[in-house]
């Protein structure tokens, strides 16, 4: 009996102390629980330039959203994952930010095919994905398909039909009849052809022209002189790698003329351009550039401040506007419920850097009107000039540009 | 213009170029006999030291050649000193060894260039030769692999190449007749490094330079050297400039998706035909 006295203030102490940790962790106001947000972007491998500018954007985007108070009162905290461009890996990282991160929503991935990938998984989770540059029409159509299932995907970049329209309606300015297609061999270029000679029919611009390079062994050199011999009057460029420039540098030192119209990414970078032979147009698309809009030349300034270069105005910016249409959704639903940033995201318009944004029945962004297009731009000795939409501070206001011999 | 003398023309270029890469890989294969995965790193060490002079205004290649050749020979008999001739023996460990110095420059490269490509200006064509265009890099390829291996096949039939000969056919005699054999070994591993390096340099105005850059001459040169087998230089040479002109002309007549294609169809019938390589007197069939 002694002994058992003499035992008993131990549990009355642990007792004690489990009641206090309780009562205390109830009545003081710990640090505030940040909305998570994963960023899957191949930080490694070939893709990790476009991933790496990716990475940035969100993170600037979540900078500036934390400098303003963050969403909700809460801080934004982001949980960056490599998928090394493989969709195993995107599949298992967006795997692990759902489960063990517990992130409420996800930005990603930057290929199709890892994307493909990743939309299973956010499904299966109920978390947000929003799809900043991925093309392929297989994103949007499970939503088409299975909405109840895939109602949390959304995309902001433009979807490959919505590209070629817009490249169909900049050839059609440029008054051509005969365009060739080069890109590299990879599955959303070759849809983004497809697309593209079916949007030419109405313009009747055919092709002269199509191949597709391999990346374990590009042969610039036929392609280029196949291209020059078919005597395209523009060369549409779908590379948006590092290879684009060296095929750039084949075609012009064969003595090209025609003008070339890249689907942008590494020919948007002025670092690069400052390098090309520009004796013959070079136009590079982008979702928007600095001088398409005060916001545009806002965020371009912004992220070259913040990097130390100017952004190309696609793999950088589509991804900042996922981002920060992401936090307005979270604003706009009031609570951190996927069910509610999805009708949020469903009903409203949000304005970004590229445009305002709204999303039709499939969750697709509607680029291609008036309040979301993208840009053209050409490579001068000076520098870039917008010329699709015509530039506040000059520019052709047809847009269009006079023919290459 | 004539498109298909273009076509033939590229196709001598780019096979120069896949011999530029080959020749210090058949060195390493030849002499320290071990498969090389970190080959195409040091092409992309020279084709980033040659960036990185032109950013700083100096644009003349030979400075580039020069430097790519001096940084490369240190890393590369380091490499070899350290990890290559230790673990030699043990041919698996060297591939994955040397695969894993080859990512880690790769990680490196990125850290310190970024991940996004870099780019330096090529400048115009050397000229026109009755409407065809004579490229900068193909003239330049063409002409450093035929002095590299050239000077190599001369080097190798001097006495100065001797030990070289001798620690390829028969290490253990060069050892005997007192060949330091493992310092032999290091400095090979040096001086092919430097010629990956040097080919890196001289064609860095020609292609767009990124960490991963390496990877596909690699793979490229590897094939050459395997197919054509290391103790002919001529032959490397040849089938080099062999391969280019399929490569090429493959991806003019079919689609450009043929010509890798074509270009390993042709090595599967070579490597079935001779597994020794072209050049070996033995055609090496196990049956």
């Amino acid at each position: 009996m002694r002994r058992i006295a003499c035992f008993l203030p131990v549990p009355l102490l642990a007792l004690s102390a489990l009641v206090l940790f309780f009562f205390a962790a109830e009545t003081s106001p710990g640090p505030i629980a940040p909305v998570r947000i994963g960023v899957l972007a191949p930080l490694s491998g070939p893709f990790a330039a476009g991933g790496s500018a990716f990475t940035q954007a969100v993170t600037l985007a979540v900078e500036q959203a934390n400098a303003e108070g963050g969403v909700l009162g809460r801080p934004v905290e982001l949980l960056v994952a490599d998928t090394q461009g493989r969709v195993e890996s995107a599949r298992s990282e967006a795997l692990r930010l759902t489960s063990r991160e517990k992130v409420f929503a996800l930005v990603g991935a930057y290929l199709s095919e890892e994307t493909v990938g990743v939309i299973e998984v956010a499904a299966a989770s109920r978390s947000v994905l929003i799809v900043p540059v991925a093309a392929t029409d297989e994103i949007t159509d499970h939503v088409r398909r299975a909405y109840d299932r895939y109602r949390y995907v959304f995309r902001v970049g433009y979807s490959i039909p919505q590209w070629a329209e817009m490249m169909a309606e900049f050839l059609g300015r440029q008054g051509v009849s005969r365009y060739a297609f080069v890109g590299t061999g990879i599955r959303w270029n070759r849809e983004l052809a497809g697309e593209l000679r079916r949007a030419l029919v109405p313009k009747r611009i055919a092709p002269v022209y199509e191949a597709f390079y391999s990346p374990r062994n590009p042969a610039f050199e036929p392609v280029a002189v196949a291209v020059m011999a078919k005597r395209p009057e523009i060369l549409v460029l779908g590379d948006p790698g590092g290879s684009s420039a060296e095929f750039v540098k084949r075609v012009r030192e064969g003595g090209a003329t025609f003008p070339i119209l890249s689907v942008g990414g590494t020919l948007g970078d002025a670092r690069i351009a400052a390098t090309l032979p520009l004796s013959a147009p070079l136009y590079v698309q982008a979702a928007s550039w600095k001088g398409t809009s005060e916001a545009a030349t806002r965020y371009a300034e912004a992220f070259e401040r913040r990097y130390g270069y100017m952004p190309v105005g696609y793999s950088d910016t589509l991804p900042y506007d996922a981002a920060m249409l992401l936090l307005s959704a979270i604003r706009a639903a009031g609570r951190t419920d996927s069910d509610a940033v999805v009708k949020a995201l469903e009903n409203g318009t949000f304005p970004g850097i590229a445009g305002t944004y709204r999303f039709d029945a499939s969750h697709q962004a509607v680029w291609g009107t008036p309040e979301l297009h993208g840009t053209v731009i050409r490579w001068e000795p000076g520098g870039a000039r917008i010329v699709s939409p015509a530039s506040p501070g000059g520019g052709n206001p047809a847009g269009a540009e006079p023919r290459a011999p | 213009m004539l498109p298909f003398a273009q076509v033939i023309l590229d196709g001598l270029f780019t096979g120069s170029t896949y011999a530029l890469m080959a020749a210090g890989l058949a060195l390493i294969l030849g002499v320290v006999k071990v498969v090389n995965l970190s080959h195409g790193a040091f092409f992309s060490l020279g084709a980033y030291v040659a960036y990185v002079l032109s950013a700083k205004g100096v644009s003349n290649p030979a400075a580039a050649v020069l430097l790519a050749c001096v940084i490369a020979f240190a890393f590369g008999v380091f490499l070899g000193k350290s990890f290559i001739n230790p673990v030699r023996s043990h041919p698996f460990s060297v591939a994955v060894g040397s695969l894993g110095f080859a990512i880690l420059f790769e990680q490196a490269a990125q850290m310190l260039w970024g991940p996004h490509p870099v780019s330096i200006g090529s400048g115009p064509p050397w000229g026109e030769l009755s409407g065809v265009v004579v490229r900068r890099w193909g003239a330049v390829s063409l002409l450093a692999s035929a002095g590299i291996l050239g000077g190599l096949a001369l080097f190798l039939s001097s006495r100065w190449g001797l030990p070289l000969k001798l620690i390829s056919e028969e290490e253990e005699i060069a050892g005997s007749v007192g060949i330091d054999v493992e310092k032999i070994r290091y400095l090979t591993f040096g001086f092919a490094s430097a010629t990956a390096a040097a080919a890196g340099a001289l064609l860095a105005p020609a292609t767009s330079i990124t960490p991963t850059m390496g990877r596909v001459p690699l793979i490229l040169s590897l094939i050459v050297v395997i197919a054509s087998g290391m103790e002919n230089v001529l032959a490397i040479f040849l089938l080099a400039v062999g391969l280019g002109l399929l490569s090429n002309i493959s991806a003019y007549l079919l689609a450009p998706q043929w010509s890798y294609v074509s270009l390993l169809t042709v090595i599967s019938l070579v490597l079935l035909l001779r597994p020794a390589g072209l050049s070996a007197t033995d055609p090496g069939r196990d049956y």
